[in-house]
């Protein structure tokens, strides 16, 4: 009973998030100055061979999306329009190209490197965590949490380029980007070719891992020191069972409660992370686009990526709170 | 009003002045004594001696006419250019100390900014409770909730294409702008939590009882209480600050008059300077904001752990 209910606000509250990301993203680019269709359309008279009609495409602009009514009626025309699949037109990247068109070949890439990286991540700073927590205040402690803390710091792309000047650049063992060696992948065997991808995966898993890993140290090193100051704890000593006893059966598993919580909560800070990463190493992801969507002020493009990686990250979120909530069921009930 | 102007007087002339300047002097002191916040006050230090002495540490903002730090492009390091100079000519040792001007504004104002509106927003929403609380609630949410980046992105090349502002001024401001609109939520919840805890208090249920407004609860009975709370995470907001505009700058979004570290590393990255091996171009912009933000992280972690005595416990 309870648990319905706890289900149903949840997914009343997705429905909610929903409905702001699509208006946050339509009244964000109704703020642009001027005729939408002179930011919408190319600047210069668009592709150098003028493969589309400048003033077919305006029109085409102004009918699909409404341009000449007024702002309530283009935001029902909008929503309509993301409802039917269609949202949008790239402008400048590939002018002319459905945005979908362009976005899904991209996702694919980007859910399997953030997917992996997310999971490496968070084994590492667990890992880490339980073992600086359980050593809070000595020597070993303050190295862990200090060189966390430092590579936390660090902005995602400079850790990036600073790893492949060193490893190759430098010494020149791995590949400095992309996802396949160009041309020669080609020539390989299958398994010649799953490891060609692994290889040039090392590097960008790495930074991502380095970067990220931190704060599932320090959230499982401070949820753990937290426990490890409660009265089951002292209990657990008196009763005599060994230091692995006493962490791995009683600490551990309370601790670990807090850093599952928030995994949904930095779901949209570790895509954040995945971008910059993918754009560096020439992954062929959402990031990249991003990347060029940026660069060309391709609006329309730019508007999908953004709700295309929100609405990804806002679903995943509830999933994994449902997916929490069997876990610890105390959650459902609060 | 009146409430927050009696307030400012209290701090600034009236007899409160001293007891409230010994409490913020404890404060330093605790604070420095730690080894932990006194390396992270030392750093911040050295960058703001940077950026005020700028002129007297590198010479003259790199400039073609008249000529100054200025040579031939992508030159290895020298007497003349301890970094070498970037794809311009420019020295990148002048950029470099310049930078730390552009981090520095952006990271505080920016923080400023966010600390006001999340303060705000946290105390109405956990002193009104009920409806306020939900609506501002879910807001709060749903920004920490989002992808920072492609909201950043899309927000700073919005305001970019404004035709309100001049255009030499549109970088700053775009900047700005998406900086402080993605860091205000953490204030906001933390600032809510502890408020949720103080309105329970006696002394303001008290103050309630004698017939206080909302408003004179809110300004001097609530506000006092969140100050070194509110202060942690202003120190917190600036590090994610500088962190944020790198990052803004790698994206080419930042302005282009003020080349911050950012900048740096992105036109040092599009001129293929790692491939080359010239290290000195993009190296040292980055360990300057590693160790600026290391530095606000450290001061406001140790912070965090005087005001939090739970986490010292044991």
């Amino acid at each position: 009973m309870n648990y319905r209910r706890y289900l149903t606000r949840k997914l009343v509250g997705l429905f909610v998030t929903v409905l702001l990301v699509t208006t946050l993203n339509f009244f964000i680019f109704q703020v642009l100055p001027g005729d939408p269709t002179r930011i919408l359309i190319p600047r210069g008279g668009g592709s150098p061979t003028d493969v589309i009609n400048l003033t077919t495409l305006r029109n085409q602009l102004i009918r699909e999306w409404g341009l000449d009514r007024p702002v309530y009626e283009r935001f029902g025309i909008y929503l309509l329009n993301l409802i039917q699949g269609n949202w949008g037109t790239s402008i400048t990247y590939r002018p002319g190209v459905d945005v979908w068109t362009v976005i899904v070949p991209r996702l694919v890439t980007t859910v399997i490197f953030t997917g992996t990286a997310t999971i490496l991540s968070i084994w590492l700073g667990m890992r880490l965590g339980r073992f600086s927590g359980w050593r809070h205040g000595k020597k070993s402690d303050t190295t862990v949490s200090l060189t966390s803390l430092l590579l936390y710091s660090m902005p995602t792309f400079w850790l990036a380029i600073a790893l492949i000047f060193i490893f190759a650049v430098y010494l020149p063992i791995l590949p400095t980007g992309d996802e396949v060696t160009p041309v020669l992948y080609g020539s390989y065997d299958i398994w010649g070719q799953i490891a060609d991808r692994g290889l040039h995966l090392i590097l960008p898993l790495t930074a991502f891992v380095l970067n990220n890993y931190a704060i599932f140290t320090l959230i499982m090193r401070n949820s753990l020191i937290e426990e490890l100051s409660e009265d089951y704890m002292t209990t657990a000593r008196a009763k005599g069972l060994s230091q692995f006893q006493q962490l791995r059966r009683h600490a551990i598993p309370n601790a670990r409660l807090p850093v599952a919580t928030l995994v949904a909560l930095y779901i949209g800070w570790i895509f954040s992370g995945a971008i910059v990463i993918e754009v560096v190493f020439r992954l062929n992801g959402l990031g990249a686009l991003t990347w060029e969507a940026v660069r060309n002020r391709d609006f329309p493009l730019l508007s999908a990526i953004f709700l295309v990686g929100t609405l990804g990250v806002v679903v995943a979120n509830v999933i994994l709170d449902i997916a929490y909530s069997y876990l610890d069921p105390r959650v459902a009930e609060a | 009003m009146g409430a927050a102007f009696a307030k400012l007087q209290d701090i600034f002339v009236g007899e409160r002045y001293e007891a409230t300047r010994q409490k913020a002097w404890n404060m330093f002191v605790t604070l420095a004594r730690r080894p932990m916040a006194a390396v992270g006050l030392t750093i911040i230090l050295l960058f703001i001696i940077m950026a005020i002495f700028a002129p007297w540490i590198a010479g003259p903002f790199p400039r073609y006419f008249p000529p100054a730090n200025i040579g031939s492009p992508n030159l290895t390091p020298s007497g003349q250019f301890p970094l070498g100079t970037d794809t311009n000519g420019r020295s990148n040792f002048a950029l470099l100390v310049y930078g730390s001007r552009v981090s520095l504004v952006i990271g505080i104002i920016a923080s400023f900014i966010a600390t006001g509106v999340g303060t705000l927003v946290g105390v109405v929403a956990g002193y009104y409770g009920r409806f306020q609380d939900q609506a501002l609630s879910w807001v709060t949410n749903f920004f920490l909730v989002i992808p920072w980046l492609p909201f950043v992105l899309i927000v700073a090349s919005v305001i970019k294409e404004l035709e309100l502002l001049p255009v030499d001024q549109r970088g700053f401001w775009s900047t700005l702008i998406a900086i402080s609109l993605v860091s205000w939520p953490t204030t906001a919840r933390v600032v809510r939590s502890k408020v949720l805890s103080v309105k329970t208090l006696a002394y303001v249920q008290r103050a309630r009882a004698v017939g206080a407004g909302d408003g004179h609860i809110m300004g001097r009975h609530i506000l006092p209480v969140l100050g070194p709370l509110i202060f942690a995470n202003t120190i917190l907001t600036v590090s994610n600050a500088i962190w944020t505009e790198s990052f803004l700058a790698f994206f080419g979004l930042s302005d282009p008059n003020a080349p911050s570290w950012g900048t740096m590393i992105e036109q040092s990255w599009n001129n293929l300077d790692f491939i080359r091996g010239a290290y000195w171009a993009f190296l040292p912009p980055g360990i300057c904001i590693t160790a600026l933000v290391l530095a606000f992280t450290m001061v406001s972690h140790v912070l965090e752990e005087i005001l939090n005595p739970k986490l010292r416990r044991r």
